[in-house]
């Protein structure tokens, strides 16, 4: 008897402890990031630790490829439907994640949620990037900004700081000297030189259509216009005449580089470069400014969202909501942008945080205060052409640059790249 | 002739290794050409139908990559990379074979380059490279064969011969090795009997080393050449083709289309084509030289 008592025990405490097991089961959720860099891993790793504190049953299990392989990674695991559930998005591969129905429509649970009523504006235009329908949610945004050495512009007695682009090229070629290895411009000539283009050339045109900037508001392809012939001519004079030659070849590290060792203290960036700077110079030996006007006295800003979103494969995606709904909170977001030098995406935060509209964040708030200077505008990235215009782009001008074609070629075989 | 019992058993043994490279070299191989006749795009992955030779006329006539300039670097980069590399690489075997105090440390580090990944080589000749900051530069202005920076990578009439040196650094250790090993292989009593008959240095080298270690230069000449021209790593990541073009190759167009433009069929095209490329040259290269002076 004794023995059947035991027995019947040690079944009843086996059958216990293995149904509390069933019910205790985690949930595990793939998260693959974009953005890769070291210090971004480590805050994401915190918020991701408070995260399953607050959710004991789902943990997240986060991929980290390397930046410039960041976006293959993604497209390969999204296309062979490996295990994904939370994907950061690039801007420029929302058209293809979304054509290829790898992302999830978010319509209905941004409605669900509270924190959605404080999104910016801006945040839910992004959102909506394409087929007007929300796949994605930015984490945050920024815009390229002019960003210049203090010590190095005053010791060669620059004292205003440039507001248009007519201004940055005099100030650029004021300071450049190439016998004492000094130039004005940092230029950006190795890849994505055409963002270049979108902040020094485009805002020489005051009716460009601002969801497709390539065009104009009567439906007509910008690039022969005029204005931009002159745009592209002056373009060509401030990488000549206020740049290094060596610059064509110059890619995000030689631009750190080249800004840290003061022989180009001005240059035109995104947030990213604050982190570079503040390892390499520090943060008391250089500012930023607003982004130089056009002739018009306006610039197209181009946001550039990072986004989360939901694989349409995911078998968490409840889950996966659970923690993109707590990493966007006004709360969290507002920790991780502080601490990413990025700004939130919460209108409550400005309001409660002067942080973020002080120092570093000054022109930015003073962009987003004078939106008929500022106006926010999108390339078409989600053209299936966008992706190999990086490319083609960047090699044009690069032979412009090198007085290889002249800017009339140049024009004209742009034309006819976006008929 | 092998005897049916020992036949099973070689067949056996032999059984994994050949499922996986006919898995992983002959399958990915096959696919690829298949891929090649179809507009294979991810950006329109519904979409994927045979489209015949659209993806080479695509290659062959692209507006925004010159095809013929391409064509030119490969040839230039594999021809000039293979000359310098096999001679220099040589003298090296030459000077190593003589025994001297610390030659096993001074192996290890000649012979380091070929150790190095070419990605990790590309980013370290591209700053030593650079305009601006570069050491070559530096260097050239301190002995006064320059007075002002050379745009190494920046000038299109540069880029390309400023790739082909990294690639030429990488390469001499292989040919180092390789013919390093073939030459002290050499018998001495063939050394004694020529210097006997008054035979000199160089009339050594050509009658009696070169001749004996003709299959290996054969073989590694061979091996390179393919090498060579699959081996994008080094421009990818000095220059990435550029400036305009100017010191773009096949193998690097190729990930171009693959990772930046993710057109697989104009990819997989390129691919074909370097393919091809290598078994005629294979077979040419082949019936040159006869079969049976190959050792592998």
């Amino acid at each position: 008897m004794k023995r059947l008592m035991i027995v019947l025990l040690s079944i009843f405490l086996l059958v216990s402890v293995l149904s509390f097991s069933a019910l205790a089961t985690k949930v595990e959720i793939n998260f693959i990031e974009a953005y890769t860099n070291p210090n971004r891993k480590i805050l994401l790793k915190e918020i991701i630790s408070d995260f399953e504190k607050l959710y004991p049953n789902i943990k997240i299990n986060l991929i980290s490829p390397p930046y410039e392989q960041a976006t293959q990674k993604i497209v390969l695991m999204l296309s062979t439907k490996q295990p994904l559930d939370i994907v950061e998005v690039k801007a420029d591969t929302i058209g293809l994640y979304v054509g290829n129905n790898w992302l999830f429509n978010l319509e209905n649970y941004l409605a669900a949620w509270p924190d959605s009523k404080t999104l910016l504006p801006a945040a839910w235009q992004l959102a909506r990037t394409v087929d007007d329908t929300a796949y994605i949610i930015p984490s945050t945004v920024y815009s390229r900004t002019l960003y210049y050495r203090t010590d190095i512009l005053e010791e060669l007695g620059v004292d205003s700081i440039p507001k248009s682009i007519q201004e940055l090229f005099e100030v650029c070629k004021e300071i450049t000297d190439s016998s004492k290895d000094q130039y004005g411009f940092c230029f950006r000539g190795k890849n994505q030189q055409i963002d270049n283009i979108h902040y020094l050339v485009l805002p020489f045109l005051d009716d460009l259509n601002t969801t497709n900037l390539y065009r104009k508001t009567d439906g007509k392809i910008i690039w022969d216009d005029p204005r931009v012939v002159e745009a592209l001519k002056l373009y060509v004079r401030l990488f000549k005449e206020t740049s290094p030659k060596d610059s064509i070849n110059w890619g995000f590290n030689e631009q750190i580089n080249a800004f840290g060792s003061g022989i180009t203290p001005i240059i035109l960036q995104d947030a990213d470069f604050i982190g570079a700077c503040d390892e390499t110079i520090g943060r008391g030996k250089f500012m930023m400014a607003p982004t130089p006007v056009g002739p018009y006295g306006k610039v197209y800003v181009i946001l550039y969202f990072p986004s989360l979103s939901i694989a349409s494969n995911s078998k968490h995606k409840e889950e996966a909501w659970e923690f993109i709904k707590y990493f966007l909170s006004p709360e969290v977001n507002a920790y991780y942008t502080k601490n990413n030098s990025l700004l939130p995406i919460h209108s409550v935060t400005f309001e409660d945080d002067p942080y973020f509209s002080s120092g570093i964040f000054t022109p930015w708030a003073y962009m987003m205060k004078h939106p008929e200077m500022y106006v926010l505008g999108q390339p078409p990235v989600v053209s299936p052409k966008y992706a190999e215009w990086m490319q083609v782009s960047n090699n044009d001008l690069q032979s412009l640059l090198l007085g290889d074609i002249s800017v009339e070629k140049l024009v004209n075989k742009w034309v006819e790249y976006w008929q | 002739m092998i005897k049916s019992d020992n036949s099973k058993i070689f067949l056996v043994m032999i059984f994994p290794s050949l499922i996986s490279v006919i898995l992983l070299t002959f399958v990915p191989i096959l696919r690829s050409f298949f891929i090649a006749f179809q507009n294979y795009n991810f950006h329109d992955l519904s979409n994927i139908h045979f489209i015949g030779f659209e993806n080479f006329q695509a290659v062959f006539n692209s507006v925004n990559f010159n095809f013929s300039r391409i064509l030119l670097n490969t040839f230039l980069w594999i021809t000039v990379s293979l000359f310098f590399q096999f001679v220099l690489g040589f003298g090296l075997a030459l000077l190593m074979k003589e025994p001297f105090k610390g030659r096993g440390v001074y192996s290890g580090l000649v012979f380091y380059p070929w150790a190095l990944s070419g990605f990790a080589l590309g980013l370290i000749w591209a700053w030593m490279f650079n305009g601006q900051f570069g050491i070559i530069n530096d260097v050239l202005r301190k002995i006064g064969l320059i007075h002002q920076n050379i745009g190494f990578l920046s000038d299109t009439r540069y880029s390309l011969i400023s790739v082909i040196i990294a690639n030429i650094w990488y390469g001499i250790p292989f040919f180092g090795i390789m013919l390093l090993a073939a030459l002290q292989s050499v018998p001495l009593e063939l050394y004694e009997a020529a210097e006997i008959d008054g035979a000199g240095y160089f009339i050594k080298l050509f009658k009696i080393t070169i001749p004996y270690i003709k299959p290996t230069i054969i073989s590694t000449l061979l091996l390179r050449t393919i090498w060579i021209m699959n081996y994008p790593e080094i421009i990818y990541a000095m220059t990435g083709g550029g400036p305009a073009n100017s010191s773009n190759i096949l193998s690097v167009q190729m990930i171009n289309k693959i990772i930046k433009f993710l057109n697989f069929g104009e990819g997989a095209a390129i691919g074909v084509m370097i393919i091809i490329t290598m078994c005629i040259y294979v077979i040419i290269y082949l019936k040159i030289v006869s079969r049976e002076e190959l050792t592998f």
